[in-house]
């Protein structure tokens, strides 16, 4: 054997799992498709990377961030309308902070390089373009596009993001449903940092985190706007299947959520400085593939490891948690001698008994419900409009209780009492 | 109306597309069975590729471009036509690279 | 003997070394030494000329199978000519055979280190190819004006600078960019010496001065209005000995205003 383990891609499950292993010295590649790690991606909003303390203690002191997230803002929104949830806290302005931006390319590119330090070897320009198997059909190392390419390892582990050509390969994901991912889409806009701490009302490294549902044009998704130091990252999120039945292109449904007036002034003047795009495991517990294959693991996007849940939009965070236990079980079943389904069943233990698969399951209603079409096309409107009579000034007509106007509003958005009840029903039970 | 700018949207497609990285390779990593195409009424790549490399023909079919792919996978997966999107990596090295993403 | 590639590293202004690289030129010159030196049975050594972030350039050229390479520590900007000084120093005591160039670097040089490295180590001369075929001896193409060409034989030691599209570089196998992420890699000081000014401004054609226009007004209306092509002479055929015909054209080009 080559390597006591091979890790495919070096995004923050890829380089969690080689840290790990290489800590337990293992010999580790790590193989990375771009030109460096973190240049093929991109994502949507913030990275919480309290998992970190495990692996890198005072990760903040080092780690390439833009801002620390100290105000998170929750926004309904209709074309004319805005109502917005907004939270500051200044308890997430200092160590050990919550959440924060960071443009990938660099925080990907830092992580990696925690791997390499722990003795890790990092190999990039190479894709792995299939895994070698034994008579058995277990995995027993990677093909690559480079001229006499093969390499053999104990253990495999695919981090090798949304497309897993490895997981798919190897048959762990069923039917593959175009229902299940979202396309995301973002535009990196210039300004002055003087100007986002003043639109933004955050100082020195504080950042602000929007979250958007209602911004999509009908088309299921939703829509985010956070700050980094100098510049703003706005985009959007669509539900595939939706995406190309509408025929609405997604920087159309990204120029009008920049012209809507809640959002307008806030990136008035900006200059797109990089626009990017990437699909988005979003389905949650339900589409998980099988995580553990002969001689195989499957840890981060690859193994659909995100949370779309309205409230928790996270990845980055499951990415580096799945793989620092991938790593973790492939270097005691190495050092076990046991590297069949077995031996790397821990690692399932590990998921199950951390927030990975916790999250997930708790929370497996909750993606469904946020893209669907109620809280997608009917809420905004309702929630808007009841907000709006409340506070409109109806003179010399009395003001009406809010039940007549919850009533006549619900009626008017057309929602059953039966489907509202339900929904809430579902939300409650998978949040609470 | 607002009296905020609103035409920040009118930056033209090809000037967004500039402002991202792609190393180029010669080979195309996206191909097209334009067969298939011409059976497909739907032509959802068209409509969803984020980078518009996906145009339809007046004979129905689909023209593809592969050199400024943002390698997201939008494609394959929305297409309806069993084997008419065949789509992998381009080689080591080379495509999209983000900067401040 | 051995075969030189050289290569020149660039990081775009307010980018970092993830962002950088070596220019098309560069690759086809890499990739043209490799071939020389396979087919002569020689060493390949590649050259850069720049700060530690080279290394990748140099790493990538012994992925692909140079034998060795050497980077001359350098974080300023030279002119070509202490670029050319540089190389000249770091193959000094060489028996080179052939240095391979690109005819243009990514900052859109001139294109003259070729030519100042091959008067520098009294090598011949062989610039801007379009085309190098190898058998017995190495026969070159050349692009020249009016889309004419010129067929070279070029014989050892000899400069040679090709342009981007006459070679691709090929893939480095996966043994050799495994290796070549630990090799060794030679670095030696940097030339002490001018450094050219490093403000930065958009490329634009250099200004020149016109002379006055002469004769009748309409004449010199149109000669205005003719933007200085009215009255520019289509040159004239002179035979010279070289001497005479480099203090020939060193005067032309004053009195066109290019001094």
């Amino acid at each position: 054997m080559d390597f006591d383990a091979i890790v495919v891609g070096a995004g923050p499950a890829g380089s969690c799992a080689a840290l790990e292993l290489a800590r337990a010295g293992k010999s580790v590649l790590l193989i990375e498709r771009g030109p460096f790690p973190g240049s093929k991606n991109m994502y949507g909003g913030v990275v919480y990377p309290r998992i970190l303390d495990e692996l890198v203690p005072q990760w903040w002191e080092e780690a390439p961030i833009q801002r620390w997230v100290t105000r998170r803002s929750t926004m309904i929104m209709t074309p004319t309308q805005a109502l917005t949830i907004d939270f500051r806290s200044q308890n997430w302005a200092a160590p050990p902070y919550n959440g924060a931006t960071a443009y990938r390319p660099d925080f990907d590119h830092w992580l990696a390089g925690k791997a390499t330090d722990a003795g890790a070897q990092l190999l990039c320009s190479t894709v792995v373009t299939g895994v070698l198997r034994d008579a058995a059909g277990a995995v027993i190392g990677v093909r690559t596009d480079r001229p006499d390419g093969d390499l053999t390892a104990k253990v495999v582990i695919a981090c090798d993001g949304v497309n897993s050509f490895i997981a798919k390969e190897v048959g762990l994901y069923g039917k593959v449903d175009a229902a299940n991912y979202t396309l995301g889409v973002k535009e990196t806009l210039a300004l002055p940092k003087e100007v986002i701490d003043e639109r933004f009302g955050v100082r020195g490294r504080e950042g602000v985190d929007f979250e958007v549902v209602g911004c999509t044009e009908g088309v299921n998704g939703g829509g985010f706007l956070y700050t980094n130091l100098d510049t703003v990252s706005l985009g959007v999120v669509l539900k595939l299947p939706r995406l190309a039945a509408q025929k609405k292109r997604p920087e159309e449904i990204i120029a009008s959520f920049k012209k809507h007036p809640a959002i307008a002034p806030l990136i008035e003047g900006a200059d797109l400085k990089e626009y990017s795009a990437h699909v988005i495991p979003e389905a949650g517990y339900k589409m998980l593939p099988k995580l553990v294959g002969p001689g195989l693991l499957v840890a981060g996007d690859a193994a659909a490891l995100c949370l779309a849940a309205g409230i928790w939009l996270e990845g980055m965070n499951f990415a580096m948690a799945s793989g620092m236990y991938a790593g973790r079980a492939a270097a005691q079943a190495v050092t076990r001698g046991n590297t069949g389904p077995d031996g790397l069943k821990p690692y399932l233990e590990m998921l199950n008994s951390s927030f990975v698969l916790k999250d997930h399951r708790k929370l497996q209603h909750i993606p469904h419900l946020v893209l669907s079409d109620r809280v997608q096309n009917q809420y905004p409107a309702f929630v808007a409009n009841i907000v709006e009579r409340m506070f409109r000034v109806d003179n010399p007509a009395p003001k009406p209780g809010l039940r007549r106007i919850v009533r006549e509003e619900r009626k008017r958005a057309g929602i059953r009492w039966r489907d509202l009840l339900s929904d809430g029903w579902t939300g409650m039970k998978g949040f609470s | 109306m607002t009296a905020f700018r609103t035409d920040w949207g009118s930056i033209s497609f090809d000037d967004r597309m500039s402002t991202s990285e792609f190393r180029i390779h010669e080979r195309a990593h996206i191909v097209v069975d334009g067969d298939a195409c011409r059976g497909c009424s739907t032509q959802e790549c068209v409509v969803a590729c984020p980078a518009r490399l996906f145009v339809p023909t007046s004979d129905g079919g689909v023209l593809f471009n592969y050199e400024q792919c943002f390698e997201c996978g939008t494609c394959y997966l929305v297409c309806n036509t069993e084997g008419a999107i065949s789509w992998n990596y381009p080689e080591g090295g080379h495509g999209i690279v983000f900067h401040q993403t | 003997m051995t075969v030189v590639a050289c290569l020149k590293w660039l990081t775009p202004h307010d980018a970092d070394d993830r962002f950088g690289g070596i220019s098309p030129a560069d690759s086809s010159a890499l990739e043209w030494a490799l071939r020389l030196g396979a087919a002569r049975n020689e060493q390949v050594l590649a050259v850069a000329v720049g700060p530690a972030a080279a290394d990748t350039a140099l790493r990538d050229a012994l992925a692909c199978g140079a034998h060795r390479a050497i980077r001359v520590d350098s974080a300023d900007e030279l002119s070509s000519n202490d670029v050319a000084a540089a190389i000249a120093g770091a193959i000094d005591g060489l028996d080179v055979s052939f240095v391979c160039c690109g005819d243009y670097s990514l900052d859109r040089g001139t294109g003259s280190v070729p030519a100042f490295l091959a008067a520098q180590i009294g090598a011949r001369q062989a610039l801007g190819l379009i085309e190098i075929v190898l058998g017995n001896e190495v026969i070159a193409l050349r692009r020249l004006d009016g889309g004419r060409r010129e067929r070279l034989r070029v014989d050892a030691p000899a400069v040679l600078s090709v342009e981007g599209a006459t070679a691709t570089l090929r893939r480095a196998s996966l043994s050799g960019a495994l290796a070549a992420r630990t090799a060794p890699i030679d670095v030696l000081a940097g030339p002490v010496g001018s450094h050219l000014p490093t403000a930065r401004r958009p490329y634009r054609p250099r200004a020149r001065v016109l002379p006055p226009p002469q004769g009748e007004t309409l004449d010199r209306v149109r000669s205005l209005l003719s933007g200085g092509t009215a009255t520019k002479s289509h040159g004239v055929p002179v035979e010279l000995e070289p001497e005479e015909a480099a203090d020939r054209i060193i005067a032309a080009l004053d009195e066109w205003g290019y001094s």
